[in-house]
């Protein structure tokens, strides 16, 4: 079909060359154009589902660096305690060190005295390794200011007290 | 044809005949089931998936336990593979009716109504909404120029999510004052007001999904089972009460308008103006503007969107000041944000970035530029409109950094309707990924 038979589309726009003007509806020549896109599609579609992929795999992975963290806290500890917390921001989330707090007693979370435990290192038989750690009082969120009986190599310049 | 084949052609055929419906009916079932787990789960509260809320639905507790990510991932997964078989299954027998009209709007009723019934689900957005109206109506406070943070000793702002209570709102100023009315009914009164709204705009956008599949020759029953027993639809968008769902209400509203024959200026003209409407609650849906003023080539939707807006400009500017109608601010300072279930971010972690740079941002506008001049061009060139509309939807949640799953409900009902069929089947495919991207505490729980 030529461009010149687009009909009321082109009312109007008779000025414009005719691979330009407005179209009702599309060409049939459209063809080519639809399987660039289709192609383009499935390798976003591919690019994408790699992505997601390689994102699961990955996480997957962080869960169980965090699930030896708690398990170490644990086992340092001897609390079979459920309510831990996990801070991964404090040496950076790239880094795979991870602080895990916990109550030094039972108690609803964070309602006790805390005890914080700075793990990384290699996952060995489930577990990795504490580098040091600090206490905290109740009720309080994990700030330099509040941090007190500092030890081990990892609390260096992390404690005031 | 010797009679032991067509013996084997009637066998096959009756066995189709109750397989087929049977197959249907268990997968309606599981879908039904995955989701009344999730809602009687949820309403025991005390779960990570439950946004901390006052207790509107304590009289569905003691029937489900609290909801982990296992059981919520297992429902998910069950929900998912559900739909796709059913919504598989109604397309393959459409040569006879496998999913009456009847079957699949008892199947969106109830997936609706049990939603309906339960808690606030996976976000704490609804609170936003209502911290807004209350800053508004009751504390005299513009929700354009502060956050929740402004009104820290009202009842609501306790469930505000933490992210958001230094943030002013991001939504239109028509979706403000629709909301205002709500904000004396109390908190509760305002919760279940908000998720009745979202139920009604969902009923009408699936009433619009069935007239505009209608007008174009589709299979209506087809589309709204699609669109309705989807469960990122149902559970994400509808769970939450998500403002989206007036968005797409208005959305539908203006695609039927132009669908209606004979077509009219002043059908078109009115058409960009509720597009605009839509626009005044959240901005996403302007996307369309475009494309329905290149498809109608008439000034009539120019006129119709121009008028609307000056009229939004007033009253946004009358009832909040020049911060009500700033939408381009509020949009640049969302775009900034970056979520950890974005393509973008995905891509990132890919290329061995720890995430999202200010650069990619700048890649990804660009890619959606590209994109969006791709299909005006097609539209001009007599594309489907409304399949370029969604597209451009489609692009706008796969380049956002800031990534949510009711984000990629906005092209659905579109490509319900679209004349373009892989529309549907990359917005299926992107919404597939994005539930797989939740996975991992299925395949490593931290406890």
């Amino acid at each position: 079909m030529s461009d010149t038979s687009t009909g009321a589309a082109s009312e109007g726009w008779g000025w414009l060359p005719g691979r330009l003007r407005p179209r009702a509806v599309e060409s049939p020549g459209s063809g080519r154009t639809r399987l660039i896109e289709t192609t383009l599609l499935i390798l976003v579609a591919v690019l994408l589902s790699v992505a997601t992929i390689n994102d699961v795999v990955r996480q997957t992975h962080v869960n169980h660096r965090l699930i030896a963290d708690l398990r170490t806290w644990r086992e340092y500890t001897g609390h079979r305690y459920h309510n831990l917390s996990i801070e991964q921001e404090l040496f950076g989330r790239g880094s795979g060190r991870e602080v895990v707090c916990g109550n030094t007693s039972p108690g609803a979370p964070k309602a006790r005295t805390q005890l914080c435990l700075a793990i990384w290192g290699s996952v060995v038989g489930g577990r990795r390794t504490v580098h040091g750690g600090w206490y905290l009082p109740a009720t309080v969120e994990d700030v330099r200011a509040d941090r007190y009986g500092c030890f081990g190599p990892a609390s260096a310049g992390l404690c005031t007290r | 044809m010797s009679v032991a084949a067509q013996s084997e052609r009637v066998l096959d055929r009756s066995r189709s005949e109750w397989l087929t419906p049977a197959l249907v009916s268990l997968l309606a079932l599981a879908l039904l089931a995955a989701t009344v787990e999730i809602v009687l789960d949820g309403a025991v509260g005390h779960s990570p998936l439950i946004p901390k809320s006052p207790q509107i639905a304590g009289w569905l507790q003691g029937i489900g336990e609290r909801l982990g990510y296992r059981v919520f991932l297992i429902a998910i997964l069950v929900s998912a593979g559900a739909y796709a078989g059913l919504i598989a299954l109604a397309r393959r027998s459409r040569e006879r009716v496998v999913v009456s009209k009847r079957a699949a709007l008892l199947l969106i009723g109830a997936l609706h109504l049990v939603v309906f019934a339960g808690p606030i689900l996976l976000s704490t957005d609804v609170f936003s909404y209502i911290a807004y109206a209350r800053m508004g109506v009751e504390h005299g406070i513009n929700p354009y120029t502060h956050g929740p943070l402004a009104i820290a000793a009202d009842p609501v702002y306790q469930y505000v999510g933490h992210d958001w209570r230094h943030v002013a709102t991001a939504y239109g100023p028509l979706y403000t004052l629709l909301s205002y009315p709500l904000a004396p009914l109390g908190l509760k009164g305002a919760l279940w007001a908000m998720k009745l709204e979202a139920l009604l705009a969902s009923a009408g956008t699936l009433a619009l999904v069935w007239r505009c599949a209608r007008a174009r020759g589709l299979d209506p029953v087809w589309a709204i089972l699609v669109l309705g027993a989807n469960p990122l639809y149902v559970i994400y968008g509808l769970g939450g009460a998500h403002n989206d769902l007036i968005m797409l209400l208005a959305m539908m509203a203006a695609v039927s308008l132009t669908l209606l024959a004979p077509q009219s200026r002043g059908r078109d003209a009115g058409a960009a103006a509720i597009v605009v409407a839509g626009a005044l609650i959240k901005a996403t849906v302007a996307a369309l503007l475009p494309f329905m003023v290149l498809a109608r080539r008439s000034l009539a939707p120019l006129v119709g969107a121009l008028a609307a807006l000056i009229a939004g400009a007033l009253i946004g500017y009358a009832a909040f000041g020049v911060h009500g109608i700033d939408v381009v601010a509020a949009l640049n300072r969302d775009a900034a944000f970056v979520s950890t279930d974005s393509f973008a971010t995905e891509i990132a972690h890919l290329f061995g970035k720890p995430g999202v740079f200010p650069i990619d941002h700048d890649l990804l506008k660009a890619a959606l530029v590209a994109i969006v001049v791709h299909l005006m061009w097609r539209t001009w060139r007599g594309y489907d409109w409304v399949a370029a509309s969604g597209w451009t939807l489609l692009a706008i949640s796969v380049t956002s950094t800031w990534l949510l799953a009711w984000y990629i409900l906005w092209p659905l009902p579109l490509a319900v309707i679209s004349r373009d069929r892989r529309l549907l089947v990359a917005t299926l495919v992107v919404q597939a990924l994005f539930i797989a991207h939740q996975i991992s505490p299925l395949l490593a729980p931290v406890q």
